[in-house]
């Protein structure tokens, strides 16, 4: 049971997610995308047919695996349970918010921290905005907020995010139904089956040690506890070695190709989106996928708010842009945020706050 | 580094909870402290409260007078 119980097991566990990350770059994956929760779930959402923008088709595996881990290993060792009931709709709306932050500094935090380890010195001032968005999600917990408490619901109801997971790898492997880009992020990945397995072993790494990427800032915030921090680390540190030795670090901005811009006041603000939301939802993008796979349909409900959110996001033009290069010209091309996604995360911000603010610990007395 | 003892672990079903018996205890000045959910006690991530053995009575009926909702109450090694 208590294999992910230490600070050293976390740190080994996180560089074991890492070495998965290297070998999807390594095999097709975009070398700093090589796992990120909101651009795999964006691209599915693509290869749904939900959105339109055809350089972001693709339905990734690694989210698949990544839920159909988490199930199999909380099924493996008991801990599977179907919870549901904690104000679904309000999480909806998070999870929501959460894809559009993402999408506005151009990936979740799990790719924040592979981009600041490839040099990528934009996501280290999101990373601002991630930790200030945790704080504002620590002071509203201080301050009761709750979302009120989930029941047991019956075991199927658990297992439909999973089996939803597995029908559309069936769709991306059986047919020719979903939309596959052929030019883009959405056309470089690894082979099928790689992906899946990584998926499936992040999966089970990040249930059995609980990997959180909010949870982890959160607990050192709250608690002076750093051990869920000993995780993420371990990803940093592996991933680090690995640009390094592969050429892939590119200490600066504006780095072409790397599909990140240096909009630094948005990056900020939409990573404070995602910190805030995640406290408030009670996990990163990542943990959302692992809850829904270990049971718990609130935490399912969060991850159809990211795939809604993904879809809204290309189909209303909120989504910023990479910086990249003409290949004509040569000129470089800074990449932006639309208006529309100013004021979207302006919206986002607000809709969060007036969460925070209303939804109150309630004892049953008071809610008698 | 604190050195493991055996003590009272308190899990909630919402942060919330925690958070409430965490000013009450301070208020009152009983000895405990947040802490995140043992592993071998929850996959989840939540909160938890550990306070020395002894408390377990006092924790209880302050957890009583205020409506504070508990999930399982535990004496192990932290």
């Amino acid at each position: 049971m208590s294999v992910a119980n230490s600070k050293w097991k976390l740190l080994v566990i996180g560089a074991i997610c890492g070495l998965i990350a290297v070998c999807l770059a390594i095999f097709g994956n975009p070398a700093n995308m090589a796992f990120c929760i909101a651009c795999f779930i964006r691209d599915t959402a693509g290869a749904l047919g939900l959105h339109q923008a055809e350089v972001v088709q693709y339905a990734r595996p690694e989210t698949i695996g990544l839920v159909i881990g988490a199930f199999l290993i909380s099924f493996a060792t008991k801990e599977y349970k179907s919870t549901g009931g904690s104000s679904p709709m309000i999480r909806f709306i998070l999870g929501f918010c959460m894809m559009v932050g993402a999408l506005i500094f151009l990936g979740c935090p799990l790719r924040m921290i592979l981009r600041m380890s490839a040099g990528d010195l934009t996501a280290w001032i999101a990373l601002i905005g991630f930790i200030l968005g945790i704080g504002t999600g620590v002071i509203f917990l201080k301050g009761g907020f709750s979302l009120g408490r989930a029941y047991e619901t019956s075991k199927l109801s658990g297992m439909v995010i999973s089996l939803l997971s597995l029908a559309i790898l069936l769709l991306a492997v059986g047919t020719n139904l979903l939309k596959q880009s052929t030019a883009g992020p959405g056309s470089m990945h690894a082979p099928i089956i790689m992906s899946l397995i990584g998926g499936l072993l992040f999966g089970a790494l990040a249930q059995k040690a609980r990997i959180c990427f909010a949870g982890s800032i959160r607990d050192v915030i709250l608690l002076r506890n750093f051990d869920l921090l000993s995780a993420v680390v371990g990803l940093f540190v592996v991933m680090l070695i690995y640009n390094l030795a592969s050429g892939n670090f590119a200490l600066g901005m504006n780095t072409p190709g790397i599909i990140a811009h240096s909009e630094h006041l948005w990056n900020i603000l939409g990573m404070y989106v995602v910190g805030l939301a995640a406290v408030l939802a009670g996990g990163c993008p990542l943990r959302q996928l692992i809850l829904a796979g270990q049971g718990s349909n609130d935490s399912a409900v969060t991850v159809l708010g990211m795939l809604i959110g993904a879809a809204i996001c290309h189909n209303f033009g909120l989504a910023s842009s990479g910086t990249s290069v003409n290949p004509e010209t040569k000129e470089l091309i800074k990449g932006a945020v639309t208006t529309n996604g100013k004021v979207a995360c302006i919206i986002c911000i607000v809709v969060l706050l007036v969460i925070a603010f209303v939804s109150k610990r309630q004892t049953k007395a008071a809610s008698n | 580094m604190r050195k493991k003892e055996l003590k009272l672990v308190v899990t909630f079903h919402t942060t919330a909870e925690a958070m409430a018996l965490e000013k009450a205890a301070k208020e009152r000045s009983l000895l405990g402290r947040m802490i995140p959910v043992p592993r071998e006690l929850s996959s989840g991530c939540g909160i938890s409260w550990t306070s020395p053995l002894e408390l377990r009575e006092e924790l209880l009926s302050l957890m009583e007078e205020l409506q504070i909702e508990k999930d399982e109450i535990h004496e192990i090694m932290v």
